[in-house]
């Protein structure tokens, strides 16, 4: 509001990363894409603009600052691209409405927020026909969409709050010690729900999957994103329960809301764009990352806006992430119904192209 | 149909006698018995019987009546057989049918309020039909005039495995444009957009920018050259029966078409390997035959199948009609030499074999089918000795059901096949199954080709998209709905 032009100083009027981890935090059941385009909806909301290409100019280095700000902006980059592409799609061809098609936009944020919420209530639908009686299905927890699928599984039936499918579920919970309480909390708080719903739960360590497979009839996992190809961004040891599900014939399926469809083409582990300390080389002098990162971040620091970048460039333990190539996925559940991962990549044209 | 076993002849005949009503429940009541059974008949008869439901005499329908009769009428139908996908592939057809007529109804009147459609489940939903997706105009399924033909050959996947060229076929653009297949206009599907729409009704903001199709290249007058209709109001029924009457018409030229491109796939001096007595594969061969010279190894297909698998090798198939006598030509009579082995032969010839062709009875949305018992032995086998898997099927066949649970897809039928009942004595020391149907899975096929041509597995979900309205997948979901409100 301060800053008419997006150009040099908006930083002090209006902290897209800031606003980012406040939407964040205030709602926990608001997944990253939408939380992105929640805090860039704010973002325009604060910066007036009178032209397409300068609320076009405004969202793209509101976008490229918040993207610098997060550690792992994989899946939040989902949201600020289809936000962009929308604009741009939108906002070009309402030649003389641009006053309305903004205001439109900034209005109606909580719309959006409501709208990403009934996409995962519509998921969830699909619960029962994936869960049979008798079924032992495998996931490994924090998915706020998974739990929301399983709950929705467990208590279908014919209104009478009891369910009426038979099922287990083997949760696969790190309890790592540096913990991530979030996290940790979520899944303790899915267990739970289950639990209460009559369904017997089982708790696993990671170690423990490959023992577990034989009795697994499919295995649930959400995502961070899912990448153009059709394979998925997802908490550390995803990739490996796919394999393992893959090794025994296992059905693997992908939660997923459409929003968190995102622009990345992974050639493998590494490719993913954002640097993870998860293999970390050490000589007794110490370790061999921490000599290269020296040399070469410097650079990248000062782009940067502020500090709010958590470590060096990396992400905290408990937040890394792997990434799950296509052919080890079945099918992707997403609220348009149940897509394969070659379907991903047609989505994604619709809209950028 | 005195003295006469009722079957899809006699019901064909009875239509035109019997009221509506009474061909439904005769319908009904064939399905059940499974006096008329397998993907064909079924889905001839089902369209057959729509066509009367919706040129019923003296009514007057609006696209939601119209819906709703057929989407009832449908769901009775299903109900009667779930496991003769064809008959709700039908159905739903029809139901897009209705719908793309509304829909162009709606277009030429304006950009009056969107009701043709209501659709139960949510608001976003509701837009989701008005929204081009403009991936679709250029998907080959459309035959739109701007596509270049070579696009459809050019699925990498297809290419790898099979060598297949189609792109040199020279009627393919005519037939595509002509009567490939009808499809309703594109279905949008899930747009990512969805949660950032607009929510008041149809925005012409919602709409993705015009790039390099201009705004008239449209959904809506390009598809069906009627000419200038548009601008007037469209009769509904009229159009949707002319939509049925193209169904049909699809029906009847749909092996032809697939057996079109059987010399991209069979080539001098192969072996291949096949099963059932499908009217499908007979024909494909046939063009081959009258072309290449190959060897053909049959799998009998006992218990359900052989007697007409044996039929089929020493006197050809049936023809067109199921209960003419006509039969066409044996392939043997072409010089073809016709090998026929029992079901437990396939593995130990497999490594034999250059090619197998297998016909389904339904394609599922992921890729994966349903075909005679037998059928996932055979792939599987063919898997191991890495034999290509071709898969023949007309669009009707192919399913948008997902197979949550591929047990409860599986027929069984009559176990006396197996062991008759004059041996009492082992009925009642054995359990006795027959199944009918076998689940095989999508990454054992390789290649389907269907009368728009060949397709891997894995793009299926498109051809599904194009053919089937997002509304109607779930015809139950409706029900409930109904129930509900109701």
């Amino acid at each position: 509001m301060a800053t008419p032009r997006p150009s040099s100083s908006d930083d002090d009027a209006f902290n897209i990363v800031a606003t980012y981890r406040r939407v964040l935090a205030e709602d926990p059941d608001l997944t990253m894409p939408v939380a992105a385009i929640e805090s860039l909806i704010v973002g325009l909301a604060n910066t007036p603009s009178t032209t397409v290409s300068e609320t076009l100019d405004l969202v793209s280095k509101l976008t490229a600052q918040l993207k610098s700000g997060i550690s792992n902006p994989i899946s939040l980059s989902a949201g600020t691209d289809l936000f962009q592409q929308y604009l741009i799609s939108n906002l070009q061809r309402a030649r003389g409405d641009f006053d309305q098609a903004r205001n439109h936009l900034v209005q109606n944020g909580r719309l959006f927020v409501e709208r990403a919420k009934a996409a995962r209530e519509t998921i969830a639908g699909f619960g029962k026909h994936f869960v049979r009686d008798g079924n032992t299905v495998l996931t490994n927890g924090g998915s706020r969409v998974v739990g929301a699928l399983l709950r929705n599984a467990a208590e279908s039936s014919n209104g009478s709050g009891r369910g009426s499918i038979r099922f287990r579920v083997i949760y696969v919970v790190s309890h790592s010690t540096t913990g991530n309480s979030v996290e940790e909390s979520e899944t303790a708080a899915n267990i739970a729900a289950l639990r209460e719903r009559d369904i017997p739960v089982a708790e696993i360590p990671p170690t423990a999957i490959a023992y577990c497979m034989d009795m697994v009839t499919s295995c649930f996992v959400g995502a961070e994103g899912v990448v153009e190809n059709g394979g998925i961004v997802n908490r550390l040891g995803t990739y490996q329960m796919a394999s393992l599900a893959k090794a025994a014939r296992k059905p693997f399926y992908v939660v997923s809301e459409s929003h968190k469809f995102v622009r990345l083409y992974p050639l493998g582990q590494y490719d993913l764009g954002i640097e993870q300390n998860i293999v970390d080389f050490r000589t007794a002098k110490g370790s061999e990352r921490g000599k290269k990162e020296a040399a070469s971040d410097e650079g990248v620091a000062d782009m940067e806006g502020e500090g709010v970048r958590s470590g060096s460039g990396s992400c905290t333990p408990g937040d890394e992430v792997d990434y799950t190539p296509p052919r080890l996925i079945s099918g992707i559940i997403t609220e348009g119904g149940v897509l394969l991962p070659s379907a991903v990549s047609e989505e994604l044209i619709k809209i950028w192209f | 149909m005195v003295g006469q076993t009722p079957s899809l002849t006699t019901f064909l005949k009875s239509l035109k006698q019997n009221d509506i009503e009474t061909s439904i429940e005769l319908f009904i009541s064939l399905l059940k018995r499974r006096q008329i059974k397998n993907s064909r008949p079924c889905a001839i008869a089902t369209t057959h019987l729509l066509l009367r439901v919706v040129a019923e005499p003296k009514r007057k329908w609006d696209a939601q009546k119209l819906i709703d009769r057929v989407g009832h009428v449908g769901r009775r139908l299903v109900a009667a057989q779930p496991r003769e996908m064809a008959v709700g592939n039908i159905v739903r057809r029809v139901l897009g049918v209705i719908r793309e007529v509304a829909e162009r109804d709606e277009d030429s009147l304006t950009d009056s309020e969107f009701s043709g459609s209501a659709s139960p489940i949510t608001g976003e939903f509701k837009q989701r039909p008005g929204l081009p997706t403009r991936f679709s105009e250029f998907s080959p399924l459309h035959g739109a005039a701007a596509m270049p033909h070579n696009m459809h050959s050019g699925r990498p996947g297809t290419a790898d495995s099979m060598n297949v060229e189609f792109g040199g076929t020279p009627q393919r653009p005519g037939l595509m444009s002509s009567n490939a297949s009808y499809a309703g206009q594109g279905p949008s599907g899930t747009s990512l957009f969805s949660i950032l729409q607009h929510p008041q009704g149809r925005s012409p903001l919602a709409t993705p920018p015009t790039g390099t199709q201009s705004p008239a290249m449209g959904p809506s007058p390009s598809r069906r050259t009627t000419g200038g209709e548009a601008n007037e109001k469209l009769d509904i029924k009229a159009e949707v029966i002319d939509g049925i009457k193209e169904l049909q018409d699809e029906l009847d030229v749909v092996d032809s078409q697939i057996a079109e491109s059987a010399l991209d796939h069979i080539h001098s001096n192969e072996i291949v390997l096949t099963h059932t007595s499908s009217q499908t594969v007979q024909k494909f061969l046939l063009t081959a035959a009258r072309k290449r010279k190959f060897t053909l190894f049959h799998a009998e297909a006992y218990p359900n199948n052989h007697e007409a698998t044996h039929a089929t090798i020493l006197n050809g198939a049936q023809g067109e009609e199921e209960d003419s006598d006509e039969r066409w030509k044996p392939l043997t009579s072409l010089g073809i030499t016709v090998i026929l082995i029992p079901d437990s032969a396939v593995f130990a010839l497999m490594s034999r074999i250059n090619k197998v062709i297998l016909a389904p009875h339904a394609v599922l949305a992921n890729g994966s089918l349903l075909a005679a018992a037998g059928a996932s032995t055979i792939a599987l086998a063919a898997k191991t000795h890495h034999v290509p898997v071709v898969v023949l099927s007309g669009v009707y066949k192919l399913s948008p059901v997902y197979p949550f649970d591929t047990d409860e897809l599986i027929e069984y039928g009559d176990p006396s096949k197996v062991v008759p009942f004059e041996e009492a004595e082992f009925m009642n020391k054995v359990d006795i199954v027959n199944p009918l149907y076998d689940w095989v899975d999508c990454d054992l096929v390789d290649l389907y080709i269907t009368n728009l041509g060949g397709h891997a597995p894995s793009y299926l979900y498109r051809i599904v998209a194009d053919h089937y309205r997002l509304e109607d997948v779930d015809l139950n979901a409706k029900q409930d709905v109904a129930v509900k409100k109701g």
